[in-house]
């Protein structure tokens, strides 16, 4: 049987650090095309693709300007569709959306940073979630109230971006992190002290049961902003409901056992349907 | 009616809109980057004026949406208008040309670019109008950009119109190159193949008005749109008439349409 053509459209961060098991595997099973954002030049003409599915590992402006292209001009799937990419990186958005089709997500506002703060813990998260650079806690209290701040939100307050807003998401106190990873219908479920106690997410991390719960907000998280792969963060209140706090179009399958060759796998399966 | 208007500023046609809407015993408020909040605040106006597509007026768009809260003009197509490649893909489906482009990182462009024919225009990839807007004549010309990606477009050569429209009315000016709309500029009879670029465009998105920057290239007489605007600020507007009232009535008629 011939093997199928996928398109990986990457960046050199994730090229390097990422996906060399993912690829090394792949490659025995596929045929792979590298289109690598900083290398890459974006063309309106020359637009001719032949393969057989598309994957997106980044979240840079070019890598989904090049997946929107591919995606208007043919009908070769992308994973993850560039819109959907789009959502998740806009914050804002996309608690929009799940909190209206009913997803518990917690309370947000996005306001202008010289106002109050709208909670009374809180947590303030970066607005665009785009770069590759990762969440960077500073923890306060203030006045007995907690207030967490992600770095990259304030330097982005004033900085190149200078947003002079800050995203606000009311804190939830839980014992637990707990993480869902999803491609297709096959779920994972992990647990870990929260990364403001413990930095170090994987000293902790342990994989659990299935919550039934858990899979039914993951799975329509992802039909609502039409994400085919996944992870989800999620907080247990203490009157024992899941908060979706986080949601990433860009998960890190080599923290499955055998994460790499499951998920090659799955591509290899959708590229041949 | 309680009416929002999303704008970063509050004078020139947002001003002149407000006062339109008031002496028609409407209340007004203009939201700047300065008074919005992305909050329950904003469910206290029947509808909103997209008037700025900057990132949080679009968000901004999206919630009051999101709460049955109509917005014009739609918040998803202004949105498009602001990002060069979606614009481009929106002139693309209309069944519109567009000039060629290149986009990537610095040392990408330089190393791929070299056999390209000069002169290119520098633009930003979000944004629109001329802001940022710069001839290219050679490759030693471009400069590493902040985010390090540059898009480039093909300049050219030929005469430059900006074509307003409002409803079925349109206006067309001949313009300096890479100008923007509020320099001084000549209207010209509205020809054929331009009226038809401009109702291909606005019946295609339903788009109430608008303008498009249009190029007739004199080597093949093809036109290309080379800029969308979602709501411009009508300077040159030199059709019968005053735009103010012309788009507030519009506004008024869609937002009834849009309830009903």
């Amino acid at each position: 049987m011939s093997k199928v053509k996928i398109g990986i459209i990457i960046d050199n961060y994730h090229l390097q650090h990422k996906v060399s098991d993912f690829l090394k595997y792949l490659k025995a099973k596929a045929h792979i095309s590298l289109y690598v954002e900083e290398s890459f030049l974006l063309t309106n003409t020359e637009l001719n693709f032949n393969e057989n599915l598309f994957f997106i590992k980044g979240k840079g402006k070019l890598m989904i300007s090049l997946a929107r292209l591919i995606e208007n001009e043919t009908s070769i799937p992308i994973i993850n569709p560039p819109h959907a990419i789009w959502l998740t990186i806009h914050r804002f958005l996309n608690s929009l959306m799940l909190k209206k089709a009913g997803i518990l997500v917690p309370d947000f506002t996005l306001i202008p940073s010289d106002h109050s703060p709208p909670f009374k813990d809180y947590i303030i998260k970066n607005i665009v979630d785009q770069k590759t650079y990762a969440f960077k806690a500073k923890i306060e209290k203030i006045n007995g109230n907690l207030r967490v701040s992600d770095q990259r939100a304030l330097d982005e307050l004033n900085g190149e971006e200078n947003y002079q807003y800050l995203y606000y998401q009311k804190f939830i106190k839980s014992k637990w992190e707990y993480k869902v990873y999803c491609f297709g219908d096959t779920l994972f479920y992990y647990k870990q002290i929260p990364v403001l106690v413990n930095p170090n997410k994987m000293e902790t991390r342990i994989k659990i049961k299935e919550i039934p719960e858990l899979r039914e907000t993951v799975l329509k998280a992802m039909k609502i902003l039409n994400l085919k792969v996944v992870s989800i963060d999620f907080l247990k209140s203490k009157e024992g409901q899941f908060y979706l706090t986080d949601i990433n179009s860009l998960p890190n399958f080599n923290y499955i056992e055998n994460g790499p060759k499951l998920f090659a796998n799955y591509l290899i399966k959708q590229a041949k349907t | 009616m309680k009416i929002g208007i999303l704008s970063k500023r509050t004078g020139h046609l947002t001003g002149k809109l407000k006062t339109f809407f008031e002496t028609q015993g409407h209340d007004v408020k203009i939201y700047t980057k300065k008074e919005l909040c992305l909050d329950e605040c904003l469910l206290e106006n029947d509808f909103y004026i997209l008037k700025s597509k900057t990132l949080f007026f679009i968000y901004a768009g999206y919630y009051a949406e999101a709460n049955d809260i109509p917005v014009i003009p739609n918040p998803d197509i202004s949105g498009k208008h602001k990002n060069r490649l979606e614009a481009y893909l929106l002139i693309r489906n209309a069944g519109l040309l567009y000039p060629e482009f290149y986009y990537g990182k610095f040392e990408a462009i330089k190393n791929q670019l070299k056999n390209i024919q000069f002169p290119l225009i520098l633009k930003p990839i979000i944004g629109s109008g001329s802001r940022g807007v710069k001839k290219i004549n050679k490759i030693e010309d471009i400069e590493r950009e902040s985010d390090g990606f540059i898009y480039l477009e093909r300049y050219i050569e030929g005469i430059h119109y900006l074509a307003y429209f409002i409803e079925n009315e349109i206006c067309v000016l001949e313009k300096p190159p890479l100008s923007d709309e509020h320099v001084p500029m000549v209207e010209i009879s509205l020809i054929d193949d331009i009226r038809d670029v401009i109702l291909q465009w606005k019946n295609y998105y339903n788009l109430l008005f608008g303008h498009l920057d249009i190029v007739k290239e004199y080597s093949t007489g093809k036109l290309f749109v080379v800029d969308p605007g979602s709501f411009p600020e009508f300077t040159n507007w030199k059709c019968n008439g005053d735009p103010v009232s012309k788009i507030g009535n519009l506004i008024l008629k869609e937002y009834k349409k849009l309830k009903n």
